[in-house]
């Protein structure tokens, strides 16, 4: 699964992807949560939670309603995460 | 009881107390609002909305996702004298489209004359409202709403007080049952939500006291976050914490955090919720929980699981968790919200499967034979009667399942100008609740439902939707598609789609394609897809599907030879 294009917040959204799913799943970036993976609302909603305690950010509400893909979610944290202050990324 | 009050005269005299509410955002901001606030801040946009030109009895459809504005915007509605539509917000709506195309439908068909939104849903909304993408829905956008958000609502001249309004007057229009092709809002009037809420908070039902503290992350677009806890809390003018549903969703800590931080004493919520509980929340948190103050856990919406209860409190005992605070309910927005409690825990009565399911009686299992546990629902509140009756609409003895139906001052209206199926539910002055059940010592209990919607962690889904959304599905056959749930009355619903396919279609990739197609529509997943040959499913002379006739056969086995 290593892919070694991918930075961090891609590996570790990969992992708790991983981790969080009912099946076996391969999270490449375009693949769609729901649609291709099998989550549900609540499992996403769950995914989110995660990510926001792994990477100490906040998703707005409006950002949500946009994510669909594993990539939109990564690029989602990773943005979050820059702009915090005193992020280490 | 207390004489019956308006929302916004329950409000001011909740205004008169020191209390108020506790907004804790999706993010986990809080802010605390006096009622005393609250009452002020309705004002001002009530005043705004009058200044606009809507006059009584206008309908407003609201659509806020963060809670504080939603409440905020929900009292200056009524402050204004015009009637709330609420509306689910996109993040929980499943995807963007089908937010957009529900919600249109349902500001269309009650034709409201404003939508009280933000700047971040109105771009999402405003397109399918102005152009409606369904000929089929005739009722779509008779008049064209217009747009406000809560920003755009302040500075202008404020009222005095609320707006007067009687009991008889329409309070709220509920859009929770229906398909999206024909949503039915729900009409209940002032004088049914005071009826509704005294007797949930009055002796009879939670016995509220000032000392009482609720804490809810239930939607405030749904009946048991609206009514059982908002209205219910300002009604009995206690502190209150409303949460946001998807901080819940995100961290079902959160909820119990909040009880215990806060004290809550009261909170509902459907079964589902009790079991993420019990399984996100690490045991490590329980030490930091104080649930000891919780005198009340409401659990409906949904079928009531016991097990899911019974180790939900057997989880939380360390906490200080009480199984005796359990309190199983049954209700329905077409009764405001609330029928039955069933007070003093969960009790359940085990009975034999096979006679319940051949002969509908719920016989005490005896020794060996299959069973099937059903969790006491409870008695109706003064004022209210439930029956339990047959097809001829005559009463039923104990321990015989027949529909359920309930009498009484909480019962709405009707459904908005949908005069024939208001008929057809409200028979003789009793609700028919399109749900099963049996009486037992003079207890109501649930274990089923006539009507075909499929309940999901307590969202609504209705087969006709989900049908429409397959319709087009490459390699489906036209109109070769029905949907519909096998209920368990101890276990959640199970999704069977049955669809009939074009000759040459690829099996495999039309059963991942049909069950792609419900995730992306309605966040859905399918328990099981039966690809079946055209002429499979039974239909009407007039071609149309009989949905029930193909759940029978297919539990019956005979649908697919």
């Amino acid at each position: 699964m290593a892919n070694p294009s991918a930075d961090r917040f891609e590996q570790d959204t990969v992992e708790i992807l991983t981790r969080l799913s009912r099946r076996p799943i391969e999270p490449t970036p375009d693949k769609e949560l729901m649609a291709d993976l099998g989550f549900d609302s609540l499992q996403v909603l769950e995914l989110v939670g995660e990510l926001e305690d792994h990477f100490n950010v906040s998703v707005p509400l409006n950002a949500l309603t946009h994510i669909r893909t594993v990539g939109q979610i990564v690029d989602e944290v990773r943005t979050l995460a820059s702009a915090a202050p005193g992020s280490p990324a | 009881m207390n004489t019956p009050r308006t929302v916004s005269e329950a409000l001011r005299d909740a205004a008169d107390t020191p209390r108020g509410i506790r907004f804790i955002e999706h993010d986990g901001r809080t802010q605390l609002v006096p009622y005393r606030e609250l009452l002020a801040c309705a004002c001002a946009i009530g005043g705004a909305l009058r200044a606009l030109g809507y006059e009584d009895g206008d309908r407003v459809a609201i659509v806020i996702p963060e809670i504080s504005g939603f409440v905020t915007g929900f009292f200056g509605i009524v402050a204004a004298g015009l009637v709330p539509v609420p509306l689910c917000p996109p993040a929980q709506a499943g995807d963007v489209a089908t937010f957009a195309r529900h919600s249109a439908h349902i500001i269309g068909a009650s034709h409201a004359v404003a939508v009280l939104t933000t700047d971040d849903v109105r771009p999402l909304l405003e397109p399918a409202v102005r152009q409606p993408d369904h000929a089929d829905a005739p009722s779509v956008a008779r008049v064209s709403p217009n747009f406000h958000t809560l920003e755009s609502l302040q500075g202008g001249p404020t009222l005095a007080a609320p707006r007067p309004r009687s009991l008889d007057d329409i309070a709220l229009l509920q859009f929770t049952s229906g398909s999206t092709a024909l949503p039915k809002g729900v009409v209940l009037t002032f004088g049914n939500l005071a009826s509704n809420v005294e007797s949930i908070i009055g002796p009879a039902g939670l016995g509220v006291g000032p000392g009482d503290v609720s804490v809810s992350w239930l939607p405030l677009y749904h009946d048991m976050g609206l009514i059982g806890m908002l209205l219910s809390s300002v009604y009995s003018a206690i502190d209150a914490v409303q949460m946001s549903s998807v901080l819940f969703l995100k961290r079902p800590s959160a909820w119990l955090d909040a009880l215990s931080r806060y004290g809550g004493s009261i909170s509902f919520a459907p079964n589902f919720a009790y079991e993420l509980c019990r399984r996100r929340v690490k045991s490590s948190q329980l030490e930091q929980l104080d649930l000891s103050r919780w005198r009340v856990a409401g659990c409906g919406a949904e079928p009531i699981r016991p097990d899911t209860l019974q180790q939900f409190a057997d989880y939380f005992a360390p906490a200080g968790f009480r199984k005796e605070s359990l309190l199983p309910s049954y209700g329905l927005a077409e009764h405001s919200l609330a029928v039955t409690f069933a007070h003093g825990g969960v009790s359940v009565d085990t009975v034999d499967a096979e006679r319940l399911v051949r002969e509908s009686v719920a016989v005490p299992v005896v020794n060996g034979s299959s069973s099937v546990r059903i969790v006491r629902c409870g008695t109706p509140f003064p004022g209210h009667s439930v029956r339990v009756v047959d097809e001829d609409f005559v009463e039923l003895p104990e321990r015989h399942v027949g529909a359920i139906v309930a009498r009484g001052p909480s019962v709405m209206q009707g459904y908005f100008e949908q005069p024939e199926i208001t008929e057809a539910t409200l028979r003789d002055g009793w609700l028919v609740t399109g749900d099963l059940g049996y009486m037992a010592n003079g207890s109501l209990y649930v274990c089923g439902r006539t009507k075909d919607v499929i309940i999901r962690q307590g969202r609504k889904y209705h087969p006709a939707d989900l049908e429409a959304a397959l319709s087009d599905v490459q390699g489906v056959a036209v109109s070769g598609v029905v949907v519909f749930a096998l209920t368990h009355v101890d276990d959640a619903d199970e999704v069977v789609a049955v669809v009939e396919t074009r000759a040459g279609a690829r099996t495999t990739d039309l059963e991942e394609a049909v069950r792609r197609r419900i995730r992306e529509t309605a966040g859905l997943d399918v328990d099981r897809v039966v690809l079946a040959s055209p002429g499979t499913i039974p239909r009407t002379t007039s071609g149309k599907v009989r949905r029930s006739e193909t759940r029978n056969r297919f539990e019956a086995g005979t649908l697919v030879r």
